[in-house]
This record gives C-alpha cells, structure tokens and sequence, in this order.
C-alpha cells in the first residue's frame, strides 16, 4: 500500500522525519518497505499483512500512528449538504440475501457534471500509483484510498425501474463488467442488479451497463459491505483482483460504510456541481456487534513471559479502538468494527505486545533437558556424506521437478504429475534420480568440465493408483571423465565400472549387511554387459551401471558416464558397521601367486566362491592381480576362448608359523578345487 | 594398439602432439615393462636352465640393440620427436632405461631365485615396489617443488552445509529432527494450520498442485502438526526439508528451496523463550556480534506472529547498500503457536503454549557465502560446487 506522508499528517501529527517513522511503523507491524521522496512529499511503501484490511489506507494507518505516538487521531471534517429532495423517493435499495451482504448504504447525487478530476485530486491518485479517469470514479477511488473502504458510482439513469436488488446471480446470467469482458455467473456469485440485470458483481468490479459517461447526470454511490468469503470465491472464479475485491475479501468495516458514503458524496457535490439529495439509504438488517472478548491479566504474563502493567494495557487497547472494561481477572474487551482480525484474547495479547514494543519484552535462552535416544538415522546420513566426500564426490541438490519424457527414459515408474506446472520441462516430480544425475553431468561437461564425481541425498516420487504418492530417499551417483588426472607424477586414468562398483561397495560397507552380494542386471538406462546391481538377501540395495550410449548422446554428456542408484529408505534400515575386535595373527604372511588358465565365459565369482568353499582358515586373502583374454596376449600364450588370471593369494595362521610344505598343499588344493570349473596352470 | 605396435610408429603417426601425450606413452611401455617382468619373477620355475632361459628372452625383447624395445623407442620416438617434443621424450626416455636395468638377466635371475626360495616356504619381504610414475622411475632424485600428487576431495552442497550448522545449533539446544513429507495433503499444509481456502492468506503461498487435495508442501510447518500428533507435549523439533513454491525462477526466486522450521512447545514456553532462543541462534550463527530485533508481523498459525531482524553482518547496523541502508536484515518468521493450531495437533492450549520459527536456507547460505543469485544452488555446476 503507498501512503503519501503528507494526506497522513491531514489525520495525525507527525513530529519525525520519514526514516524514523519508517522504522516505528515497522516495530508495530507495518513494514515500510520502501521510502521515498516524491516532489516535496514522501511516499511510503507499507506491507500491510493479510490480517490488517483496516490499514489499506491513509486513515487507518494514521490510527496506527496514533496510537503509537500516543496522541489522537483528527477526526474527519466534511459536511454533506443536502437538497430538499429525498432520495428514498427516488431509490429502492433491498437486499434479497443478507448472509452475503449485510449493509447497503446509497446516495444519490444528481446534477453532476462529469469532467476531468482537478489537478490536486488527480495528483495525489497519481502519486501512490493510481490512474485518474474521471471526477466521478476519482472520487470513489480517492475515498477507497483514504478511508479504506470501496465505493462504486452508478449512472443512475441506466439504472431501470430506480431499483436496487442484492441478489445470487441467476446460473448462467451474463454480465460485461468495467473491464469489457462478459462474465458468465454462478448462483454462487453475488450482484447488485436492477429491475431487469446485474448492472454490477458486488464488491469487484461494476457493469458497463451503468457505467459512469460523459452524458451522466445523476450518480448513485453505492457503499457496502459484502461478505469476505463471498466476494473472494468470486473474485477467485472471474479471475478478477480489484482494489475493492482486495479489501472485502480481507473484512471492511461495516462501520466505514456510511463514513465513506458520505465523504464521497460531499466531494461528488463540491468537484462536479451536484447536488446530493436529502437522506442517507440505509439497509442494514441486523446491525452487527462485536462481542467482548475476555482478556486476563495472568494470560499475557503466560504468553508474553511478564507482566504489563494494567494502565498500559488499558492506554493500548483504548488506542486502537477497543471498548475497555475493568473485569474480575483482567478486562473485557470490544473490538472496533475495522478490527475483524481480533477474535480471541491472544489477538488482544498481540496487540498489547506489538504496541508495546517487541523489542521491549524480556528475552530468555533456556537449554531442554538432554535426549537419551540418539537420532541414528542423521548420524548414518553424516557418515554417508562424509564417506562420499572423501572419495572424492562432489554434493549436488538438482531440481525434483522434470521433464516426464527424459525421467521415462530412466525407469517405467510412473512419476509424479503437477497439476500447475511452471512449465513443461519441470511438470513431473521425477521418479528417478538418475534424469537429474544425467543432466547435472550435461550441465558440466557442456561447460568443458571433464572429470565429474557427484552424490546426491534426495528423493524420488512415485504416483499411486487411488493413493497419495510415494517418496523414496536415494543416494545417487554420477561419474564421468578420469578418476585420475594426468599430472606430471602419473597418467590419466578414465573412470571404470569398478570404480563406481568400488564407490558402492565402500558405501555399502558402512552399513551391517547380511548376504551381500553382486549380481549382473539388465537396467532400462544402462548399457547391457555394463549394469549390476548389489543385493542383501532379497533385498536390492544398489543399480549401477554405464549410461547408455543413446541417452549419453541425447543428455549431450561428452563423455561415458557412470551412474548408481541406492535405495536409502532400504539401506537406512539397516545398521551402521559396529567395530567388533577379532584377533589377528602374530605369525608371518606367506604369499603365493597362482597363475591361471581360465575359460572366458567364467565369472570370478564363482572362482572365488569355490575358493571360500574350501574352507581353509590358513588363506587370508585372495586378489586377482591381473586378467587378460588371449587377444591380448602374445599369441600361443593362451588358448582361445580363455584367459590369463593372475591370482595373488596370501596365507597366514593364527596359530603359528606356516611351512612350505603347508602352504603348497593348500595351493594345490586351490588347484584342483578350480580344476573342476575348466581352470587349469598357465605354463 | 599394443606397445609392440606402437613403439614401431613415430609420434606423428600415433598423432601425439603435447607433452601430455608423451607422458601417457612412456607410462605404458613402463607399465608394460613392469608387468612382464612380474609375470617372468613370479613364474614357479625349479630348473635353472629353463630360468635362464626365460630371463634372457624378456631381456632380448626389451633390450637387445637391433628391434628391442627400447631402441625402437629410440629410433621412432625419440630421434624424430618433433624438436619442440624432444626434451620430454629425452628425459622420458633416460627414465625409461634406467628403469629396464631391471631386466638384465643377473637382476632377474636373482629375482626369480629369490621367488623360488619363498615357495618353498621362506617368508617374503614385502614386494617389490609397482613403478607407475615416471618421477619415480628416473631413479634421480626428484624435483621436490612439483606439484603434490592428491586425491581429489568432494565437497558438501553449500545448502547442506548451512542445514547441518543450523541443525548443530538447535541439536544441542535439545531439539529433536523431524521429516515428513514432500507431498502433502492440503489439509496438513495449509486447514490445519489455520490458512482455510476461504481467507486471503492462503494467497500468500502460491502453490503448485498435485490435485484439489494434493500439494508440494509450500512450507515445513505442516511438520509440526505431524510432530505434535505423534508425540504430544513437551516437544522440541525442528523440520529441516525442501518446499516448493509456484514462483517463476529469479535470482532470488526459486521453485524449490529449502526451509528449517521449529517448535518448542511445553508449560511455561513464552514469547521470552522465543526471543532469547532465536537471539541465541542469530549470534551461534552469523557471529557473537550481532544483535536481533523482533517486530510484529503476521502468520496464521501463530499469534502473537514476529518476524527476527539481525543487525545487518556487511556494515554492522550502520547502513549499507545490501541492508537497504536500515542497517537491519530480516533473517525469519516466528511466533508464539497459534492456539488453533495447539488443538489441530492435539495439544491443550490452556495447559501447553509453545514457538515456532521459520526460515529459508538459502537465503542463509547467500549471506553466509556471499552468493547473490539463488539459482546457483540448483544448478550444480562443478565450478561452484568446488567452493565448499
Ligand atoms: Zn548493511
């Protein structure tokens, strides 16, 4: 809301420069976001909260700074006079629905003489952003803007039969409203209409039917009060936010109503030579009043943490318009009719608090008695995190919003649809993290970015057949380029499967898991022959592969990219690693490298499974230290359709120190357990 | 292309240009080197003819003056390096032979003996070094002001960072974390917490829709009536998370961020305990230094509602262009719960008052990290990431 500081001081004394008084409106709610000078006045921009329609306006702020400065607010001065003539002879008003409008008040002005504004009025709409039209509509506007309360003018010639009726729109009824555009109405919607038709949607916007034109002699001023969630369901529909429509779906003051009329009559009749004819319509069926609110004294030492003394709530509450009486514990307090936010006594607490300065109220700082239970889950999230950061993995946060055709490219699981999306390339909650990982690593590498390890903590999304959507928690992966830089020290190396596979065996390995193991996999997103995916026991934890070629291209991701993704809501299920001391041998290693033959279609799984099948304590471990398929070899080296295997295997016992003999005895046992699967000695 | 095949080529044919190039060449002949001379020392051979045998053969290839390997690199690689190429492939080259001094036969002979004897039961001293790098293959003593080697370090989200501060801060106040989630009903997000459709505060969060009774939460708060169901009173949590908003992208505008919400909600919590609490937490957070102002403003779930203003970290109150000259920032929402919102979450207004707090985490990390367009966040590119 703009507010000209000079039509302020026309109600309220201001003995400050604006920059104090910005910084006082602020201390009792009213956020001055901007000020500044305009010509030899000043324009203050205040953020006046949904709750507060009472301060749209240069009056109702001026009442706020009333109060705050501790002085009075200067009361309106304006005299309407009157012709002989009686406007209710010339009117009817009837209100045919009252539970949406509970006050009508009418003047009607006749004689007018429609023309531009003069140059004082127009200047002043002009300077808190208004466009002057005519002296007619300036003059509602002007009122709106100084009392806070809407008005609409009517050419009353237009008006057939001299009737007003309130009423429900009929369904399908049309009406072309101020704007040139014909609206179709709802039994929902409330008029204003004549004998015949809506000449006005009450509370937002009037008809052109019986719009004021150069040729209008007689103007009928309406001032209403229309109900809140009326007017906003109507306002919302039409699609149509008026100055009016802002103020009465907020609550206006039914009190201002007749105030209003009045002031904008008498200004019809000075600026455009009307006359106003005598008697103020009035409908008004069931005069509204407040109810008193119970205020104790003990409640605002419970909510505010200490005590006010009693006059200072009293001087408060009597400032802004409340009607205060002493009760037994505390008082009783009416609100004013501007004040439809009030309607509790914690609202009454507020109000004390905010004029009494919150800066002003005691502060404690208080530590809650410690926790016994420890959030396990943020301490599994801190060591995954951490985990990931020292191999080397970069944190990136994308956008849970996609493209539903790029996240169908990852995974069949049906996305998340938004109902209003900003646009089509963010109109799915995605249901994989992998679209987001392929595009991060897209962003990069198009900015000649070569060598990428990102992680991600997030969330996927699943929609439901007739249930609320599903979320996932997932930590996605993303590798691209080298691990290993060239430096002068060492070569390049390129990312590999196995270094993903590694990543997500480290991250895997933080947490207690049963039967873990690796398994080859198909995946819609990776490559065949480049995918797996890591299982305990039924459970599938990790998929993880190369992305294939096709989408690489389409993501234009420069180079081979590598990517996983682990199901946390399964992963955090389980328990984090507990160190649990076993004992290790004082005795010497003795290693033996095993170089073997072995079929190509053999995995070394199976290799090692038979191994570990043997069940010899003495082996400690066993690494395969080089394979190579006979292509690669010199020829002869190897037969074809095998490989080469360098199995490097070290033997160690807890209990003394191994001989040779000990030793060669479970290497040929190695030997002949593999002999079985077609592995044979390299010569 | 094997190293056999390509020491036959010049570095013009194998389109090697920069020394980068040559780097890579030289370390794959010495990976090749090393790793036949590991096959040869490993092989189990009792018979000394036969090691003699196969010692000499990998010598001869490596080494024997006409077609070894090494004087193929000699004549192909180094006599027609380009003359800018030269020095590199020379010093390359000088490493690369002193390195194959492993391969004469009485070296690896000796080796291999050695390998024999630990067969047979020896224990074997720890094996010999895996030469990869070509500063350590030149056998003379290295240039010490070279670059380190280091593993590439990750880095934490600059939003993630901020969370987990603020989090640190309300953790060791005795705050529990609580989640829900992303997708929530609109009675959680908004009914619940006293924002009915019909009232014009609902406007303030413009919101992106799943359906009529669906909505990306636009808030954290609807965590708070979750927390409050299921565990009553007392309680302190606070609600880190993503929100969305229906908002076109900005520099300071964002349709995801994220937000940390609070509650503390017991007998005898007052306004003091909300002022003191988050004064607390201003000073923890932005520096011991700084001071807070509250003043009035207005949520519908809280009642009395304020918003914190710190006293501004740029210019320390005095006025400045990024505190708009008022020396003040406003930093979050707060308020005493409204009791409506008590009730919602089962909790007894008469009996329980509690606060709660509101805050955006980007915003945080923009002033914290001097970042000036929110964007950046969701981005993710690698150049602001690495920052962190
Ligand atoms: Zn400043």
């Amino acid at each position: 809301m703009r507010i000209l500081l000079s039509w302020l001081r026309e109600f309220v004394e201001i003995p400050f420069e604006p920059r104090k008084l910005q910084a006082d409106l602020t201390s009792i709610g009213l956020s001055v976001e901007a000020v500044t000078s305009s010509g030899s006045d000043w324009l203050l921009d205040v953020e006046v909260t949904t709750n507060r329609p009472d301060c749209l306006s240069h009056y109702g702020v001026a009442r706020e700074i009333a109060a705050a400065y501790r002085t009075t607010i200067r009361p309106l001065k304006f005299e309407v006079q009157e012709s002989a003539e009686a406007a209710s002879e010339r009117v009817s008003i009837e209100i045919s629905d009252s539970s949406l409008c509970a006050r009508y008040c009418g003047r009607i002005v006749e004689g007018v003489r429609v023309g531009p504004s003069p140059e004082w009025l127009a200047r002043r709409l002009e300077a808190i952003g208004q466009r002057p039209i005519n002296n007619i509509a300036d003059i509602t506007n002007y009122v709106l803007m100084e009392l806070g309360h809407p008005l609409h003018a009517f050419d009353f010639d237009r008006i057939q039969d001299r009737r007003i009726i309130v009423r429900r729109a009929r369904a399908g009824e049309l009406l072309q409203t101020l704007d040139g555009i014909e609206r179709r109405l709802t039994a929902n919607d409330l008029v204003i209409a004549d004998a015949a038709r809506p000449v006005a949607l009450a509370g937002v916007m009037g008809g052109q039917n019986s719009e004021i034109s150069p040729q209008t002699r007689v103007v009928l001023l309406e001032s209403a009060w229309f109900d809140p969630v009326s007017v906003r369901r109507t306002a919302k529909s039409q699609g149509l936010h008026t100055e009016a429509s802002h103020r009465f779906e907020r609550g206006a003051d039914i009190g201002m109503a007749p105030v209003a009329l009045d002031r904008a009559a008498a200004m019809v009749a000075e600026l455009s030579g009307g006359k106003v004819l005598r008697g103020r319509l009035d409908v008004y069926p069931a005069p509204q009043n407040r109810e008193a609110i119970v205020l104790r004294q003990s409640e605002i030492a419970r909510v505010l943490g200490t005590e006010i003394a009693p006059s200072e709530v009293e001087r408060i509450l009597v400032a802004l318009g409340f009607a205060v009486e002493a009760a037994a514990a505390g008082w009783c307090a009416q609100p004013p009719s501007f004040r439809l936010d009030v309607r509790r006594e914690v609202d009454l607490i507020e109000e004390v608090a905010r004029q009494f300065g919150y800066d002003r109220l005691p502060a404690r700082v208080r530590s809650v008695s410690p926790r016994l239970e420890r959030d396990v889950e943020r301490e599994k999230i801190l060591a995954l995190s951490r985990l990931l950061t020292g191999l080397g993995y970069r944190e990136i946060i994308p956008s849970s919003m996609v493209d539903p055709k790029d996240n169908a490219l990852f995974t069949n699981r049906p996305p998340v649809a938004l109902a209003n999306p900003l646009s089509q390339d963010a109109s799915v909650l995605r249901s994989t993290s992998l679209v987001s990982m392929a595009s991060v690593l897209a962003f990069n590498t198009d900015r000649g970015q070569k060598d990428l390890s990102f992680f991600e903590l997030g969330k996927t999304y699943e929609a439901r057949a007739n249930a609320h959507p599903a979320e996932h928690r997932v930590l996605a992966l993303g590798l691209t380029g080298n691990r290993r830089p060239p430096s002068v020290h060492e070569p390049a190396r390129e990312a590999k499967f196995f270094d993903l596979k590694g990543d997500v065996e480290s991250v895997l390995e933080l947490f207690e898991l049963p039967e873990l193991r690796f398994e080859e996999e198909r995946c819609l997103a990776y490559e065949e022959g480049l995918a797996g995916r890591f299982v305990s026991g039924t459970t599938v934890l990790a998929a993880l592969g190369r992305l294939k070629p096709d989408i690489q291209r389409r993501f234009k991701i420069r180079a081979e990219a590598w990517l996983a993704e682990i199901d946390l809501d399964q992963l955090l299920a389980f328990p984090l690693k507990q160190p649990m001391l076993r004992p290790f041998s004082r005795f010497p290693t003795v290693e033996r490298d095993l170089s073997l033959v072995v079929p190509m279609g053999l995995p070394y799984r199976r290799i090692a499974e038979a191994i570990a099948r043997l069940g010899i304590e003495e082996i400690y471990s066993v690494e395969p230290l080089e394979r190579k398929a006979a292509a690669e070899l010199p020829a002869g080296l190897v037969p074809e359709g095998h490989a080469s295997l360098f199995l490097h295997v070290t033997f160690q016992s807890l209990t003394r120190t191994l001989t040779g003999d000990e030793v060669d005895e479970a290497a040929g046992k190695i030997y002949s357990a593999l002999e079985s699967l077609g592995v044979r000695l390299r010569a | 292309m094997t190293v056999d095949q390509k020491v036959r080529q010049t570095l013009a044919e194998l389109g090697v240009t920069e020394s980068a190039g040559v780097v890579a060449l030289f370390a794959e002949v010495c990976e090749t080197m090393e790793r036949e001379r590991r096959e040869l020392v490993n092989r189990v051979a009792a018979d000394k003819a036969e090691r003699d045998r196969a010692c000499k053969e990998l010598r001869d290839r490596w080494l024997a003056r006409k077609n070894g390997l090494l004087s193929l690199v000699d004549e192909r690689w180094l006599k027609k390096a380009p003359r800018e190429l030269k020095p590199v492939v020379g010093q390359h080259f000088n490493a690369l032979r002193k390195a194959s001094e492993q391969l004469e036969v009485g070296v690896l002979a000796r080796e291999m003996k050695c390998r024999v004897a630990a067969s047979a039961g020896a224990v074997l001293e720890a094996r010999s070094p895996i030469v990869a790098g070509t500063t350590v293959l030149s056998g003379v003593s290295p240039d010490l002001t070279l670059p380190s080697i280091r593993r590439p370090l990750g880095s934490m989200h600059p939003v993630t960072r901020v969370l987990r501060e603020i989090e640190e801060i309300f953790i060791a106040l005795g705050f529990r974390i609580e989640t829900g989630p992303e997708i929530e009903t609109v009675e959680y997000n908004f009914d619940a917490l006293n924002i009915p459709e019909t009232h014009p505060s609902r406007d303030d969060w413009d919101t992106l829709y799943v359906d009529e009774k669906t909505v990306l939460r636009t808030h954290t708060s609807p965590v708070q009536i979750r927390a409050m169901r299921k565990y009553g009173a007392p309680l302190y949590v606070i609600a880190p998370g993503k929100v969305y908003r229906h908002d076109k992208p900005d520099s300071s505008h964002a349709t995801m961020f994220h937000q940390v919400e609070g509650l503390a909600v017991d007998r005898d919590i007052t306004f003091a305990d909300l002022k003191g609490t988050l004064d607390y937490f201003a000073k923890r957070f932005f520096g011991e230094k700084v001071r807070t102002s509250f003043h009035p403003s207005f949520f519908p779930f809280t009642e009395p509602s304020g918003e914190v203003a710190i006293s501004c970290t740029l210019c320390d109150g005095r006025g400045c262009r990024v505190c708009k000259e008022s020396g003040w920032l406003e930093v979050m929402g707060c308020g005493m719960v409204h009791p409506e919102v008590l009730r919602q979450g089962g909790i007894e207004p008469e009996e329980f008052t509690g606060w709660a707090f509101g805050m955006g985490v980007e915003r945080y990390a923009m002033m914290k990290y001097g970042i000036d367009d929110i964007q950046l966040f969701f981005q993710n590119d690698v150049r602001f990431l690495k920052q962190f």
